[in-house]
């Protein structure tokens, strides 16, 4: 891989600049369009105004994302997918209209920032973060009061959630923008439909089906089918338990929106490992091809795969006896090896495994196959590598990881001369949780303080379970009082949330301790800080955040 | 084989046009034209002697399959791949760009990082 040389990376932000004083005159000019659109008459006007919006986000789409405007180009294209839908409905519906207007015309009044980009050489993932976007969920509960604590306690977990008590107004919502999920009651008394049914259809309405959670008050085996014929991922018992839902969807979106899979090929064969490599990179996964075998240390060190994909007969070095150099190395013995051969006998097959390797994938291979195959052990080999590295209820860094960043960020910010600072974290009156509602109910108040920390902090951020029910989260960056804004507000978002067991209600707090770096002070010393100011705010009284002295 | 040096590339959009020459000249080392319309692009094409086209699928007047067929008429496509870029593919859409003639399509947004990578396992496999 080439490196990004300096004037490299300065080009192209500058054209980035460019493309965002692009952008200053575009959005307004597309809002000028859906003035135009709004004031039509006539279909036909309509219509070519519509033809005109479509173009223009569809370049826009194309291109937002090129320079770091993520965001935008994901609005854009779902506007330009409006747009298509609206020009094949015109005739039947007129009603709707006026929101892709208004959508249109607040996007030029909002401000769009280059996010950056994953870092162009890839290395190990330090938090598992879903995506740096805000992802938007839609509620279907008929009970207002039910619908209204969901949405709240979901928009402090950092999610946009929007609440609607009928199926015409999700319906109508729908039009507008998909969400990233969905939440649905299944009884809907007031509706002809359950909220299952509704949901089948939805489903098989759209392009591609939404993460789907289901609530519902009977959780018979029936319902539960149809529920997972629904294309539901999760199903919950009312009365719902939030957190443990927020949970899931966490998961779901992990799932989804996880880093793109790192695959290594190694082939002499150059056409083949281009093609392989242009097939999975269309898959979404960060392909490096490498023609000789010698070069295998420098690119298992620097580009890290989760798979490598080896040719069994090349000249020099046969699949097989690299197999076994690549097993000579603990770091990599997590790294799954699949071989790619025409060969078809069984036996010498299965010689090849019984020296190193963990699959065999037979030459010629269909794209699906050779996509399916190689995600289906990248899928696996990532699971088990987050196992084996991070805490195992939270998915955050254990102990001893969690303390190594400390001193990796102190050093950073000396180099750099930036202020970190280190927060210690720690559940108030845990104790009293587990005895008073079981050690399952204390498990899910740690793991919604995971998620919500993890949803709150920056992605540079790094964030680990050092105890019990304590975390220790390094903030690059950030100087002490901006730390204490951030951590406060995210101990009155955790106070405002409710968990329920057995129909009981109840709510915990949080205490924490910041400290700084500076010039002299080492790594160990940090963390006793922050561990006095800590206790210093539990001496005080609890539920508050502290600075060091 | 023939040297990979120089890409003509189609793209009605400045933006687009300035990134992919930097992303194309800077990190591939390639020797790039940028036209912004398919009719510039045929003007140009035979003057260039490109080794690869890159053409953008939806431009204002003569759009990117259009181009293609006539640059079909004056060069040898065969020869000279031609990939297109367009947002958002289905496979059903890849299947139809391949049969108009074009090697491959690349997806917008594209990571100028990765562009040079891209359109040269998509020339290796042409000339394979």
């Amino acid at each position: 891989m080439v490196e990004p040389s300096n004037d490299l990376q300065r080009h192209l932000q500058l054209l980035s600049a460019q493309f965002a004083e692009r952008l200053a005159q575009e959005l307004p000019e597309l809002a000028g369009k859906a003035q135009l659109l709004r004031d039509a008459n006539d279909q036909e006007s309509q219509r070519q105004h519509l033809l005109s919006l479509r173009d223009q986000l569809h370049k826009l789409a194309g291109a937002a994302g090129t320079f770091g405007f993520v965001s935008l180009g994901q609005r854009t294209q779902a506007l330009e997918q409006q747009a298509i839908r609206w020009l094949d409905a015109l005739q039947q519906e007129q009603q709707g209209l006026h929101d892709f207007i208004a959508d249109l015309q607040q996007l030029s009044q909002q401000q769009f920032q280059i996010e950056l980009a994953q870092e162009s050489t890839p290395a190990t993932p330090k938090t598992a973060k879903s995506s740096s976007a805000t992802h938007c969920i839609y509620i279907l509960e008929d009970e207002p009061t039910i619908g209204e604590n969901m949405r709240l306690t979901l928009s402090n977990f950092g999610y946009q959630a929007e609440h609607f008590t009928r199926i015409a107004d999700l319906d109508a919502a729908l039009q507008r923008q998909l969400p990233d999920a969905l939440v649905i009651d299944v009884n809907l008394p007031g509706e002809a439909q359950t909220g299952l049914n509704y949901a089948a259809a939805l489903q098989q309405r759209l392009d591609e089906p939404l993460p789907l959670l289901v609530i519902t008050t009977q959780d018979d085996f029936t319902t539960q089918l149809e529920a997972v014929r629904a294309g539901a991922m999760g199903f919950f018992s009312k009365p719902v338990d939030i957190p443990q839902l927020e949970n899931r969807l966490e998961r779901c979106f992990a799932q989804q929106y996880g880093e793109p899979y790192r695959v290594l090929i190694v082939d002499d064969d150059r056409e083949l490992a281009s093609r392989y490599s242009l097939v999975l990179r269309s898959a979404n996964m960060l392909v490096e091809a490498l023609n000789d075998p010698a070069d295998i240390f420098s690119h298992m060190r620097t580009f890290n795969p989760e798979v490598v994909l080896l040719d069994v007969n090349m000249p020099g070095c046969t699949g097989p006896e690299l197999a076994q150099i690549i097993r000579l190395n603990d770091d990599w013995l997590r790294v799954p090896i699949i071989y790619l051969s025409a060969e078809t006998d069984i036996s010498r097959q299965m010689s090849a495994l019984l020296k190193a390797g963990d699959d065999f994938v037979t030459k010629p291979i269909s794209d699906n196959a050779l996509v399916a195959a190689v995600f289906a052990r990248a899928q696996r080999a990532r699971l088990l590598s987050n196992a084996l590295s991070r805490d195992s209820l939270t998915g955050l860094l254990k102990h001893a990881d969690i303390k190594e960043q400390v001193a990796i960020e102190l050093e950073r910010a000396l180099r750099g001369g930036s202020q970190a600072s280190v927060v210690m974290l720690d559940i108030d009156h845990f104790k009293k949780v587990n005895d008073s509602y079981g050690h399952p109910a204390g498990d899910n108040v740690i793991r919604a303080l995971a998620n919500l920390l993890r949803q709150r902090l920056r992605r540079v951020d790094s964030l680990g379970r050092y105890g019990g029910e304590e975390f220790l989260a390094v903030l690059p960056e950030c100087p002490p009082e901006q730390a204490q804004r951030i951590i406060d507000e995210i101990r009155q978002r955790f106070a405002d949330l409710r968990f329920i067991v057995e129909g009981t209600e109840f709510a915990v707090t949080l205490s924490a301790g910041i400290s700084c770096t500076d010039a002299d002070i080492s790594a160990s010393e940090l963390l006793e800080r922050a561990d006095r100011a800590l206790y210093a705010a539990k001496e005080s009284g609890r539920d508050r955040v502290c600075q060091a002295d | 084989m023939r040297e990979f040096k120089r890409i003509l590339h189609v793209e009605d959009d400045p933006s687009i046009q300035a990134v992919a020459k930097v992303a194309l000249e800077a990190v591939g080392g390639f020797e790039v034209l940028s036209c912004s319309s398919g009719t510039e692009a045929l003007e140009k094409v035979q003057a260039f002697d490109p080794d690869f086209i890159l053409l953008d699928v939806m431009m204002p007047g003569m759009d990117g399959p259009q181009t293609l067929a006539e640059l079909g008429e004056l060069i040898d496509i065969r020869q000279i791949p031609v990939a297109f870029m367009t947002a958002k593919v289905q496979p059903a859409e890849v299947e139809h760009y391949r049969s108009l003639g074009a090697r491959d399509v690349i997806t917008k947004p594209f990571d100028p990082m990765q562009l040079a990578t891209q359109v040269r396992d998509i020339w290796n496999l042409a000339h394979a």
